[in-house]
């Protein structure tokens, strides 16, 4: 009883979605490569804070996760007989291996912030398969998790000491500071548009192919009679398995390469000899990051 | 309703994207991370349980075959000890009754010896009567005159009495 719930819980959202979709699509010919629809337009201070698609379909995308999370976890037993358990504990195991392996033993608690990273981007990028918008689509998105990584990476690197650091911006000359100064913040910056040009690109390229399809399958089958000729016959089969390419790989490898550079990113920004100097000075145990 | 522009950088929705990324995190590590480990770590234990447990048994047993060896190996000694003994006993036992039974053989010969002597006697005593007996009835009918029974019966017994003696001494 519970496991249906968890499972609605799943799916309900998504179908909600779609259906917020359909009553707020306006009507519209021809080729529409456009961002985010807007359902909501809030008055705030700035600039106005849109409900838009993105944010909507990124809700419910979360929703699903933690029923998925809820149903994966329900009725566990210690001796792991039921597949949903395997699933699990495999997810588990494989993302803290993953992050050992990639950030070292001192990152070991990372485990659930790259799953959830995955696991949202993947979500958000594989749900325009069912003809939503992509909320990793929208730069506004992935510029937000880009951030919050940049906030972790500058978190990091302050560990050795804001001077230090200040310092490290003008090696190995002091020319270089301008340049140094653009790669800190390049690194959020490229995160952040490389996912949502993957998405967006194939979106487009997607809408592209669409469109030039049913002009061509008007231009030649148009002569059919009836109800024939109005149906686009040769967008049948070919958008289906280009999809597979620009959303279903696409969006699953931009998911892991966010992840890789998240973990490549924040391990590499501690400066692991001036903390430990620091904390040398404070009579604190030194820090050893194992086998990154 | 209308769409944003494909590129459209909105501050809130940035902000709204990174909590939204916080939110799941968190809702990763509670609802998927924390009861897996959680039951991960409980079957370590009771597969750690079960090890130590299998070690003890096999420790149990180790010590229970020692024991059962040792005793395997008393129980022989005492079991050749008991032969022995009994071995020891019985011939004791069969020497003496041995001994007994020539000892009573021996009596039984003493006995034999000291009857057959004691017969011999009385015969030797008869033979003496029935001898004066008849002497004094042949010397009665030789010398045709009744002389006192008496007499004659203590005279014979001397004479035999002599002989006897005689007997003896040789």
């Amino acid at each position: 009883m519970v496991d249906y719930g968890l499972i609605a819980m799943m799916i309900l959202p998504i179908l909600a979605c779609i259906v917020l979709k359909v009553l707020f699509t306006p009507a519209g010919e021809g080729v529409q490569i456009a961002g985010a629809l807007v359902y909501v337009e809030i008055p705030a201070p700035v600039m106005n804070l849109y409900i838009s698609e993105s944010q909507v379909n990124s809700w419910a995308v979360m929703i699903s996760i933690l029923g998925l999370c809820l149903y994966l976890t329900h009725g566990l037993t210690a001796k792991a007989v039921t597949r949903r358990q395997l699933i699990a504990e495999w997810l588990v195991e494989k993302s803290e291996k993953l992050v050992k392996d990639n950030m070292g033993g001192f990152f070991a608690e990372w485990g659930p912030f790259i799953a959830a990273i995955m696991g949202l981007s993947a979500f958000s990028s594989l749900i325009c398969l069912v003809g939503l918008f992509s909320p990793t689509g929208d730069v506004n998105v992935t510029f937000g998790w880009a951030i919050l990584v940049f906030f972790l990476i500058m978190f990091y690197k302050f560990r050795g000491g804001f001077w230090n650091y200040f310092k490290g911006l003008f090696k190995p000359i002091p020319v270089f500071a301008p340049m140094n100064l653009i790669g800190e913040i390049a690194t959020p910056v490229s995160m952040a548009f490389r996912h949502y040009g993957n998405i967006l690109s194939g979106a487009v390229i997607s809408a592209l192919i669409g469109s030039a399809l049913t002009g061509l399958s008007k231009s030649l089958l148009g002569a059919l009679p009836g109800i024939l000729g109005d149906i686009p016959l040769l967008r049948v089969g070919l958008p289906a398995v280009l999809s597979i390419y620009f959303d279903v790989f696409s969006g699953v490898m931009q998911a892991f390469i966010f992840a890789m550079l998240t973990m490549l990113n924040v391990a590499g920004a501690v400066p692991w000899d001036a903390w430990n100097a620091r904390r040398k000075k404070r009579n604190k145990p030194e820090i050893q990051n194992t086998a990154a | 309703m209308q769409n944003l522009d494909v590129i459209s950088v909105n501050i809130w929705a940035i902000i709204a994207s990174l909590c939204n990324l916080l939110i799941l995190t968190l809702i990763v590590k509670k609802f998927l991370f924390k009861p897996v480990k959680k039951i991960i770590d409980t079957r370590r234990a009771a597969i750690d349980a079960d090890y130590a447990q299998a070690a003890a048994a096999r420790a149990e047993a180790e010590e229970n075959r020692l024991n059962y060896e040792a005793a395997m190996a008393a129980a022989e000694q005492t079991s050749s000890q008991i032969i022995a003994d009994a071995t020891r006993v019985a011939e004791h036992r069969s020497s003496e009754i041995v001994a007994e039974a020539r000892e009573k053989a021996t009596e039984l010969r003493r006995q034999a010896e000291a009857d057959a002597v004691l017969e011999r006697k009385k015969a030797e005593d008869d033979m003496k009567r029935e001898i004066a007996d008849v002497s004094a009835q042949l010397t009665g009918k030789l010398l045709q005159r009744e002389i006192n029974e008496e007499d004659h019966r203590a005279l014979i017994d001397s004479f035999l009495q002599e002989i006897g003696t005689d007997d003896d001494d040789k």
